[in-house]
């Protein structure tokens, strides 16, 4: 047993632990909690704390099998579950109770983990944030949607989490937070339970602090074999892409993207200057049109029933827009949508990964906006998986991390080459 | 005079907003042919005195919205906030969901009344619902969408929401002999309805014309309706018999191939239409994405529920679901990618498909809801299909034939099927 607080070890540590009978799952989930207990007040990543079923669960000896046997894990409040509330940052569902639970919510559990609670998502996994503060810097926002699921991983609340991106919900806050986040290929994390945002975009994703526990996490939620990451056997080739939206970074994400390709290089990746092609130029404004589209069509229910209690920023903003779209606008956002994946998946081909920003730089100040979804948007259209990776700390002790994006379906690649990049550069936690 | 329950859903919709017919009689004549026809057994809810209510408060605001007080039936695997969703499953028993689905709002936002919940097979899979079908009690409706597809067929509803992953909107209105619906996939929300395959979940519909559907469409888009052309030029038809064509009966197969011969005589362009020889195998496709999303989608019900969910269900989808290699479903997934851009090729020579709705008759017996394989590739290709009651096979039982359309051209695909409708009854 290690000399360190169980709250602080990585999912994969505390699986082999209390596998072995070195640490009990009971004891993990108690120092989860009073972690949790200490910060919560300050952090506010939760918007409910199943304290006792969990450690009900952990006393269970069944609970010690499994790839994840005693793990806790915390899941953004998008998805339904059947034995705890179920808000989706609304207040129209604050408290509600469905009869069921999302896929995401039983593989894990399936795979032995424990489920701590319920974490802040901003309204519908929107734009109108919740209460969570950036864990670093309680000025700054965590990001979002995931908001919670960040926070709380990046706070040593729990080491494993869950969250959805439509636009940058997992892998911006993830960014913002410090933590390892993974948005996988579009569809291949099973959607069930999900509350939908946007149907053709909504992807779930995961956070964890190291890469190997993305990749324990990804095969409980895909109920496959957890086969260890396996370094390349070669360094990766990797293309540096700016993207087409590089004027819209910040001065510090910028230099920690160049430096990180900088040193990659010099450790022995080969790093390729390559942009998007042509077919994706209007990729952002594709994605634009996606969520606003189904905007009004999703939230009949509410618009029907309870239109003054959906903040004005989703009435007045995605709502508004997609009423102003035509269905031939959506189609046709959907043909070009199908060209730029074609594009870009045979782009993608001739590399290892694309290394590019998670975000326009650290977290922005306050909690009102964030941040912006400007480098997300494109791969969650591409259903290009990506993997967000901790780099380095501004002065304000917000971290700024970069993003590996890996060629469609190829996720278990991706993940090879985050291990080496990770190995790499080490984040400083 | 046609008694009001047995008005297409436009027919009834032009007399609601005339004022010449009340949503309360309309529901009332409904409700009626449901009490007197129990015996089909297509309703998992049906509560008079709700639908009523939601009749009469229509008729105080003067029947307002696109669909003025009509009465439509969602299947049960449709949350509503004021009905039960079982999904055909006990496990669901009582189940009250804390939302309206995306589509059920959307009728309701149109002015429609939700008469009940319709009968759905186990989640929207393969073991059968309780309902029989209307021409011959001795046979399946056909599934999943049964309830739907039986009440529309037998004038207890004008028009019912339905789903299909495999083959479960276009085989039960073929085999009840009604029009039944199945839009390009991503027009329709999916928000509210019970997740099986994420790749393949369609919201369809089934009816009593092609005006009905091109009326319901806007409604669930949200769109201003737009009329079926009915004054279209004879359109350019493929003949598709796909690779399941042996598996259809002598008297399906004489159906396409006369179809065919009366459409070219009434001044269509006929030809014959076939899937390239690498697609010969599409079928497998299907069935791998369905096992494998369903396996994982079902994740509560498998893992949690297990003794409640059916052995048929758990044994032939979701335990060779959970078995299936990812790089075997990865596989599938990238083929149905390049079949749907084999499809949009396909339809640079031609308007629509006309390939079977179903294998042929309803089958005898209520144990299997009868073989999706004339649906499932189109369910995988994203297309439009609309399947048109066409007459009866050997056993007195409906037959219908299915036109298809390239993916994203609804529009076009109802014009065709109002000029082949026009033609096969005019």
């Amino acid at each position: 047993m290690p000399n360190i607080e169980p709250y602080r070890l990585p999912a994969a540590t505390l699986a082999r632990l209390i596998h072995g009978g070195e640490i009990s799952a009971e004891a993990v989930i108690q120092s989860c909690l009073e972690r949790i207990r200490d910060r919560e007040p300050v952090v506010r990543a939760w918007t409910h704390l199943a304290a006792g079923a969990a450690l009900a669960a952990a006393r269970d000896a069944r609970s010690r099998g499994g790839i994840l046997g005693g793990v806790p894990f915390g899941i953004k409040d998008i998805f339904d579950s059947a034995d705890m509330p179920t808000g989706y940052g609304s207040r129209i569902y604050t408290g509600c109770q469905p009869a069921y639970e999302a896929s995401a919510v039983t593989l894990p559990r399936s795979a032995g983990a424990i489920l701590l609670g319920k974490t802040v998502t901003t309204e519908f996994a929107n734009r109108h944030p919740g209460p969570t503060m950036n864990p670093h810097n309680p000025a700054h926002t965590p990001g979002g949607s995931s908001s919670g699921s960040a926070a709380a991983v990046a706070d040593f609340m729990v080491p494993l989490a869950i969250g959805t991106q439509t636009g940058g919900s997992v892998i911006r806050p993830a960014a913002y937070c410090g933590v390892v986040g993974f948005k996988p290929s579009f569809g291949l994390f099973p959607p069930a339970g999900m509350h939908m945002n946007t149907d053709s975009l909504d992807t779930v994703g995961i956070m964890a602090r190291t890469v190997e526990d993305i990749a324990l996490f990804r095969a409980a939620l895909m109920a496959i074999p957890y086969e260890a990451l396996t370094l390349p056997e070669r360094p990766p080739r990797l293309a540096l892409c700016r993207t087409m939206h590089w004027d819209r970074a910040g001065p510090e994400g910028r230099a920690v993207l160049e430096a990180a390709a900088k040193q990659l290089a010099a450790v022995g990746a080969e790093v390729i200057e390559s942009e998007l092609p042509a077919e994706c130029t209007d990729i952002s404004e594709i994605q634009r049109r996606h969520s606003a589209f189904e905007a009004p069509r999703n939230h009949a229910p509410e618009l029907y029933r309870h239109e003054p209690l959906l903040s004005a920023d989703l009435r007045e903003g995605r709502i508004a827009g997609g009423r102003g779209l035509s269905l031939d606008d959506f189609r046709a956002a959907c043909r070009e949508a199908d060209r730029a994946r074609a594009a870009a998946t045979q782009w993608a081909s001739g590399f290892d990964a694309i290394l590019t920003l998670p975000a326009p730089g650290p977290a922005p100040k306050g909690l009102a906006d964030t941040g912006s979804a400007i480098f997300n948007g494109l791969w969650t259209v591409l259903q290009m998986p990506c993997l967000t990776l901790p780099i380095d700390r501004t002065a304000d002790n917000l971290p700024v991390g970069i993003q590996l994006v890996g060629k469609r379906y190829a996720d278990a690649r991706l993940l090879d080459v985050g291990l080496w990049v990770e190995r790499r550069l080490g984040a400083r936690q | 005079m046609t008694a009001p329950n047995e008005l297409t859903a436009a027919e009834a919709v032009t007399r609601l907003q005339a004022g010449s017919l009340t949503a309360e009689a309309l529901t009332r004549a409904c409700l009626d042919r449901a009490e007197e026809r129990k015996s089909v057994r297509a309703w998992a809810w049906l509560d008079p005195e709700q639908a009523l209510a939601q009749a009469r408060i229509a008729d105080r605001a003067g029947r307002p919205g696109l669909l003025a007080g009509l009465p439509v039936g969602i299947k049960d695997v449709i949350d509503t906030v004021d009905m039960p969703t079982e999904h055909g499953s006990p496990m669901y028993r009582g189940n009250r969901p804390i939302s309206d689905a995306a589509c059920v709002a959307l009728l309701r936002m149109a002015g429609a009344v939700i008469m009940g919940k319709t009968v759905t097979t186990e989640f929207a899979n393969r073991f059968p619902g309780a309902t029989v079908n209307p021409h011959n009690p001795a046979h399946t409706p056909g599934g999943s969408s049964s309830g739907s597809a039986a009440a529309v067929a037998d004038f207890q509803l004008p028009v019912g929401l339905g789903t299909q992953t495999g083959g479960s909107v276009i085989r039960p209105s073929a085999f009840c002999g009604v029009v039944g619906y199945k839009p390009s996939f991503g027009e329709f929300s999916r928000s509210g309805i019970k997740m099986q395959c994420h790749n393949l979940d369609t919201l369809g519909l089934l009816c009593r014309s092609v005006e009905d559907i091109a009326l319901i469409r806007a409604a669930l888009i949200a769109i201003p309706p737009r009329p079926v052309d009915r004054a279209i030029s004879a359109p350019c038809i493929g003949i598709c018999r796909t690779p399941a064509w042996d598996k259809a009966d002598a008297a399906t197969q004489r159906l396409i191939e006369t179809t065919a011969g009366q459409l070219a005589a009434a001044g269509a362009r006929v030809s014959d239409a076939a899937f390239a020889p690498q697609f010969a195998n599409i079928h497998e496709h299907h069935r791998r994405i369905f096992n494998y999303e369903a396996a994982h989608n079902y994740a509560y019900e498998y893992d949690v529920h297990r003794d409640q969910v059916s052995q048929v269900l758990r044994e032939t989808v979701l335990a060779p679901g959970r078995e299936l290699p990812l790089a075997a479903y990865v596989e599938a997934l990238e083929t149905a990618e390049a079949f749907r851009a084999h499809l949009d090729d396909i339809f640079t020579d031609v308007d629509v498909l006309l390939t079977p709705s179903a294998a042929g008759e309803a089958p005898e017996g209520l144990g299997s809801t009868g073989d999706p394989s004339f649906n499932s590739i189109w369910t995988l290709g994203w297309t439009p299909c609309v399947t048109l009651p066409a007459g009866r096979g050997p056993q007195g039982l409906p037959l219908g034939i299915q036109l298809v359309g390239k993916r994203f051209a609804d529009e076009a695909l109802l014009d065709a099927a109002a000029w082949v409708e026009a033609r096969l009854h005019g």
